[in-house]
């Protein structure tokens, strides 16, 4: 367990030192221009790194000022963390102004169902709000990136490499860290180490993957698809939905037909 | 392990399986770059074929070999006959797909897109997929029935011939609106 422990804060250090350096390349780079809210993350999470290291020196892991502590720290991060996934959502389908004005309508009403039902599950065990306010926040987030994939697959959309990297990272963090507070959550006192550990490695891979995605400088802004004029879409697709209600109406008789036959 | 613990990790391992699925690269798939002209792909149509389907599958022609040929022969023939009305239905799931995706350009094309029909158009199409399975078994288990596939035929030649009206009416609206710009821009009235 000591030995577990000391890794732990050499992870600690290096997830720190890499999250700084991904800064230095995302300046570097000037993606910052690209992604300012991503950019913003990434400072508030070293940020809220920092100062848990320096007050888990000063404190202790033990004490209940540390704990909250570093659950609001946290929580701050988290919320970095959804506003640079906002930006990135806006990034992979903004371009395609009409899909994107239905998208984020879908993904706000499933952020806001993830949420609810976070809410629901916590069972109103206000000692442990704090994780589960995270790990709403955690679900909502991997639901939210997962919705954009959908959404981009059905269409056919093109995406670029870097934004689903990032995306990826997201995701896969989120989901991990979603699992993590879930088992911590369970086994409180006996894996809060070896959690905290899995939850350092997780975050030091999306890392790795988000400066693979931003070595090379992004573009501000895509240029948005030529588009139709505006009446076409309105024109065509009643007439599709129409003809295809009538159809299966027309199905849903003939299954009634084989029924009745049968 | 209690019902929430469980839920919450069916629910993150649910994400992470469509997450790989919305990674995935559909088979389909065609840039979008083409633009309109992308529209008028659908010259071909499976559709056409249901009359031979429909001979394939005529039980007059199982009748007639019955009393002629022999079981191994007459297995022959159910086999190779079944094989053909597969094929067909994959052929009109092909059709189906040819225009949806026409839906799909026209949806990522306009700027300004309906939830309404959307969503209609997604549960239509889980509709077709399930109908499609359906038959698709029945087939394969040997007891599908010609008005089930005539059922799916239907769907999809009428949605063509809509959709061809549809894009035609489009066209003579559009060339309408350009001539009226014109015309307009001659008066001085398009300029601000």
């Amino acid at each position: 367990m000591a030995e577990l422990q000391k890794l732990q804060q050499i992870l600690w250090m290096v997830n720190i030192a890499a999250g700084v350096l991904l800064l230095i390349l995302v300046a570097v780079r000037r993606n910052y221009r690209a992604f300012p809210a991503f950019t913003l993350y990434l400072l508030t999470n070293s940020t809220c790194s920092m100062l848990v290291l320096l007050t888990y020196h000063r404190w202790g892991f033990s004490s209940s000022g540390f704990w909250w502590f570093a659950s609001g720290m946290q929580i701050l991060a988290t919320s970095a963390r959804a506003l640079a996934v906002a930006e990135l959502c806006k990034h992979l389908l903004a371009r395609y102004l009409g899909i994107w004005g239905l998208a984020w309508r879908v993904l706000l009403s499933c952020a806001a169902l993830t949420l609810i039902y976070s809410c629901i599950a916590t069972n109103y065990q206000w000692r442990l709000a704090l994780i589960r306010a995270n790990r709403g926040l955690e679900l909502t987030i991997a639901a939210v990136i997962v919705a954009v994939f959908v959404i981009a697959r059905y269409y056919h959309l093109e995406t670029n490499l870097a934004e689903r990297s990032l995306a990826v990272g997201f995701c896969l963090y989120s989901c991990f860290r979603a699992l993590n507070n879930t088992i911590l959550e369970r086994f409180l006192d006996h894996y809060v180490v070896l959690w905290n550990f899995l939850g350092m490695l997780a975050f030091l891979g999306s890392l790795l993957l988000w400066a693979w995605a931003l070595r090379r400088p992004q573009t501000e802004a895509v240029p948005a698809e030529t588009l139709l004029p505006a009446g076409v879409y309105q024109a065509v697709a009643p007439q599709i939905n129409l003809r295809l209600r009538l159809l299966n109406e027309q199905l849903g008789q003939f299954w009634k037909t084989e029924a009745t036959r049968n | 392990m209690n019902l929430p613990l469980m839920l919450f990790i069916g629910f993150v391992a649910v994400l992470l399986l469509v997450l790989v699925w919305g990674l995935r690269r559909p088979q389909e798939r065609r840039k979008l770059r083409g633009g309109p002209q992308s529209l008028d792909e659908n010259d071909r149509r499976h559709v056409t074929y249901l009359p031979q389907i429909r001979q394939a599958l005529a039980k007059a022609d199982f009748k007639f070999l019955r009393e002629r040929a022999s079981e191994k022969v007459q297995r022959r023939v159910r086999r190779e006959r079944r094989n053909v009305a597969l094929a067909y239905l994959d052929a009109l799931r092909g059709d189906f797909h040819s225009l949806l995706r026409t839906a799909r350009v026209i949806a990522v094309l306009s700027p300004d897109v309906a939830a309404v029909h959307e969503f209609e158009r997604l549960r239509l199409t889980a509709k077709f997929g399930l109908q499609y399975q359906l038959i698709r078994w029945k087939l394969l288990a040997g007891f599908a029935t010609l008005p089930q596939l005539d059922g799916l035929s239907n769907l999809v030649s009428g949605l063509s011939v809509r959709m061809e009206a549809a894009m035609k009416e489009l066209g003579e609206r559009a060339a309408l609106a350009a001539e009226l710009a014109s015309s307009m821009n001659g008066r001085g009235l398009g300029a601000v």
